[in-house]
């Protein structure tokens, strides 16, 4: 078996004592090891999950731990994978399938719109769907094309699903033993250009207060301006953050981790405090999660708002092959101009 | 299995030495660039590539059958070989490893070969429209274009693989089915894959003529492709070919096969190599020497390096065609989209 | 004579680092293009870099056990200077650079 599960050595000092250093890859893996333990009717399958490990091999080892019952691969078929997790479902299951890549969700839409989403109402609750999918997603490794999308907007635009995605280790750990432990479906978006970097994960508590990380979080504060990100962008709005102070501009980063239900009270305790807004995300411009930000921090902080909410996102355009996905993915130059751009607004 | 009748097409006439040698030149083209291609990729000048080393035989085999002046092909991501054989610009071609452009710089209409496609079992269905499409423009019968599709074991999974089958054979339309079962479809074997062991025998449900055969032997390889071909042109609806082959390299540059199969089942899987294979026979049957081997080598070797020559020069395409290859009629939003781009991108 | 590096190329889909198991050429070996030059593994794979080029072997970067990071140097050749260049293209990781600079008057009104 590898050593990916348990990996991670310990932090120096008792201070720190629950603190381990791990990659998303590991903590995702973790976590999903816990799960297992955890939950008899946990069930991990999809296409080279199982003995592979996962292209990514966030599986890793978990089918030589946990067995071929609880972790399988299935026939190459996003729509079977996804309807049958239905059936499990029904059958008293959890199943935590996966979708190999982002754009092979597409295939499966039918049974994750049609069906898991809505089985629960069509049951009148009696057919609850447990069903954690998770999803490599977004671009960034200059992958071939339908390996580098952004689906956040499609999927919270159905109702019946919720959706999460961690922008860290610490929060990729959490994160998914919370969803993978929920009644409901819930789309687990991993951003896979940061499956490998390392970072602090306190296994014992996610967010300070010690409560369950339903909501968003700030991973800065600042006083002047909000960025709202997710996932990959939530590291790039940092160091985004960092440049900005640097001439004086103490910008807050509020990572929203869950982007439905998104959490609304945060968005305005963060935006009250600062009157500016900018929404960050690697999906379309067009009817983008950005503009659902933008109205709901319109709604709460329109009297104090100074400029309205700047959107910087990709483009109205398919995800670009490598080579050009750096023109893309919001980069730190554009992410400032959007900065800029609410700062010098000037009411008419 | 043969279920394909004799009468359905014309009486092939048997390859020539000549074209023997050709099939023979082909093979090593392909073998070589395909192995250097791993090497590029390894050497940092592609970002990645899907190998197809062992199935020389069934794509240069399938590939030489196809008449371009009326036939159209729909490759998958693993179909180098193929459009080697048809003509296809391989620096235009391999520009999709280099994550110029997903799809490749080739022009799909003037080379008959539709765009790469990265989705499995994607274009199976296209292949199908395409070929009725011959059938409604009235083209006679006997001079029917004809719509190969290229799919394998793991694709056979997709439901859209059925529903291809269904409407091709329900229309009669002039397709050829080319599967090539390669074992594995990352890291399931076919037994895992495919029930009941053959893709090839599924033809019969859809009252459509199958051929199994060995993918691995270049000539059988092209007299099968050829019959299929004279019975879908003359109008006798469509053919499904299993061609039985072997991966014998990773899935892709990502992939580490150590992981799921030992170096014994591999060399025992794969059988022998087919290349070598056929150089034995040409050699029994007098039909090349030692000489024209050595000839096709350096030939190999040289278009290698000029096809690497030409990767290494080729450029990022222009920002701009993200934007400009969306539509063919643009909109207001995306103009300002591509605007804003190059105001903060480009700084002009 | 020219020096040229050759940078650990991402391997796989958006790693960032391997670690070296063993080198195949030393400082000062004559290698061709294609030759073997190291066996490194990640967390995807271990694989066999060929060399990029042919080329004396001036320096070589880590040993067996050590991680070195995508886009790091890797090894140095040296080669005559009408063939240097650099080989390659590497995905990198952004590093914080910035063109744009932020100007506000911040009334607390």
């Amino acid at each position: 078996m590898s050593n990916s599960i348990l990996e991670g050595a310990a932090a120096a000092g008792p201070a720190a004592a629950a603190t381990t250093v791990m990659s998303m890859q590991q903590a995702l893996n973790r976590a999903l090891d816990e799960v297992l333990a955890e939950n008899p009717k946990a069930v991990i399958f999809g296409e080279d999950c199982g003995r592979l490990g996962g292209v990514f091999r966030i599986t890793d080892g978990l089918q030589a731990k946990h067995g071929e019952q609880r972790v399988f691969d299935t026939p190459l078929a996003e729509s079977g994978i996804l309807g049958m997790s239905v059936g499990l479902a029904m059958a008293g299951f959890h199943p935590i399938p996966e979708v190999q890549f982002d754009g092979f969700a597409y295939p499966a839409i039918n049974q994750i719109v049609c069906q898991i989403a809505r089985m629960n109402y069509r049951s009148r609750g009696t057919m609850p769907m447990p069903i954690t999918l998770r999803v490599p997603s977004f671009g960034g490794i200059r992958a071939p094309e339908h390996h580098g999308e952004s689906l956040e907007a499609l999927f919270a635009h159905v109702p019946g699903l919720k959706v999460v995605s961690p922008s860290n280790p610490h929060e990729a750990y959490h994160l998914l033993k919370y969803a993978a432990t929920r009644p409901d479906p819930v789309i687990f978006m991993e951003p896979k250009s940061r499956y490998w970097q390392k970072g602090d994960v306190d296994l014992a508590h996610c967010d300070a207060d010690g409560g369950t990380p339903t909501g968003a979080k700030v991973m800065r504060e600042g006083r002047h301006l909000t960025l709202v990100a997710w996932g990959a962008m939530v590291a790039r709005c940092l160091q985004v953050a960092e440049l900005a102070a640097e001439d004086g501009i103490d910008v807050e980063v509020l990572d929203l981790r869950w982007l439905k239900p998104i959490d609304a009270e945060a968005l305005a305790a963060s935006v009250r405090k600062t009157r500016r807004a900018v929404v960050v995300h690697e999906a379309p411009l067009t009817s983008g999660l950005g503009a659902e930000v933008a109205q709901l921090i319109t709604q709460s902080c329109f009297d104090t708002l100074k400029a309205p909410v700047e959107r910087v996102t990709g483009f109205d355009v398919p995800y670009p092959s490598g080579d050009l996905e750096d023109e893309y993915i919001p980069n730190i130059d554009r992410i400032l101009f959007g900065i800029q751009r609410v700062l010098e607004y000037k009411r008419g | 299995m043969d279920t394909l009748p004799v009468a359905s097409g014309v009486a092939a006439e048997p390859l020539t030495p000549a074209q023997l040698r050709e099939l023979y030149s082909l093979m090593v083209a392909v073998r070589h660039l395909d192995t250097s291609a791993i090497a590029w990729q390894r050497q940092g000048i592609i970002p990645g590539y899907a190998p197809e080393l062992g199935q020389e035989a069934a794509q240069v085999g399938s590939g030489y059958a196809v008449d371009t002046t009326r036939d159209f092909v729909f490759p998958t991501y693993r179909e180098m070989g193929v459009a080697r054989t048809m003509g296809v610009d391989m620096v235009a071609y391999m520009s999709t490893h280099k994550a110029t452009w997903h799809g490749g710089l080739y022009d799909p209409v003037e080379s008959r070969l539709a765009p790469i496609q990265a989705v499995v079992a994607g274009s199976v269905l296209h292949a199908v429209g395409w070929a009725h499409g011959q059938t409604l423009s009235g083209t006679p019968d006997g001079k029917l274009g004809v719509a190969m599709t290229y799919f394998g074991d793991g694709a056979s999974s997709q439901g859209d693989v059925h529903e291809a089958l269904n409407f091709a054979a329900v229309m009669k339309a002039p397709v050829v089915f080319f599967v090539q079962n390669n074992g594995w479809a990352i890291s399931v074997p076919t037994e895992r894959q495919v029930a009941g062991g053959s893709v090839a025998a599924r033809a019969a449900g859809y009252g459509m003529p199958a051929l199994q055969i060995d993918g691995d032997d270049v000539v059988a390889v092209v007299e099968a492709t050829r019959r299929a071909f004279a019975h879908a042109r003359a109008g006798n609806g469509p053919v499904l070919i299993e061609a039985m082959t072997y991966r014998r390299g990773p899935h892709s540059t990502s992939d580490d096969p150590g992981r799921y199969r030992s170096l014994d089942e591999e060399r025992d899987g794969a059988g022998l190599d087919p290349l070598e294979r056929f150089r034995q026979r040409l050699v029994a049957d007098g039909i090349a020497d030692e000489a024209f081997f050595a000839e096709a080598l350096a030939a190999a070797k040289a278009e290698e390096e000029q096809i690497r020559n030409g990767i290494q020069a080729l450029g990022s395409r222009p920002g701009t065609e993200m934007f400009d290859l969306v539509f063919q009629e643009t909109t207001p939003a995306l103009q300002a989209q591509a605007a804003n781009w190059r105001e903060e991108s480009e700084h002009v | 004579m020219a020096e040229i590096s050759f940078p650990l190329p991402d391997l796989g889909e958006g790693l960032i680092e391997a670690t070296v198991l063993e080198w195949l050429v030393a400082p000062g070996d004559q290698v061709e293009r294609n030759q073997p030059l190291v066996e490194v593994e990640t967390t995807k794979s271990a694989v066999e870099l060929p060399s990029p080029q042919a080329g004396k072997v001036v320096r070589i970067h880590g040993g067996p056990g050590d991680k070195i990071n995508v886009g790091e140097p890797l090894i140095v050749f040296e080669v005559p200077d009408n063939t240097a260049g650099i080989v390659g293209t590497v995905p990198k990781e952004e590093a914080p650079k910035r063109r744009v600079r932020l100007s506000a008057v911040l009334d607390e009104d």
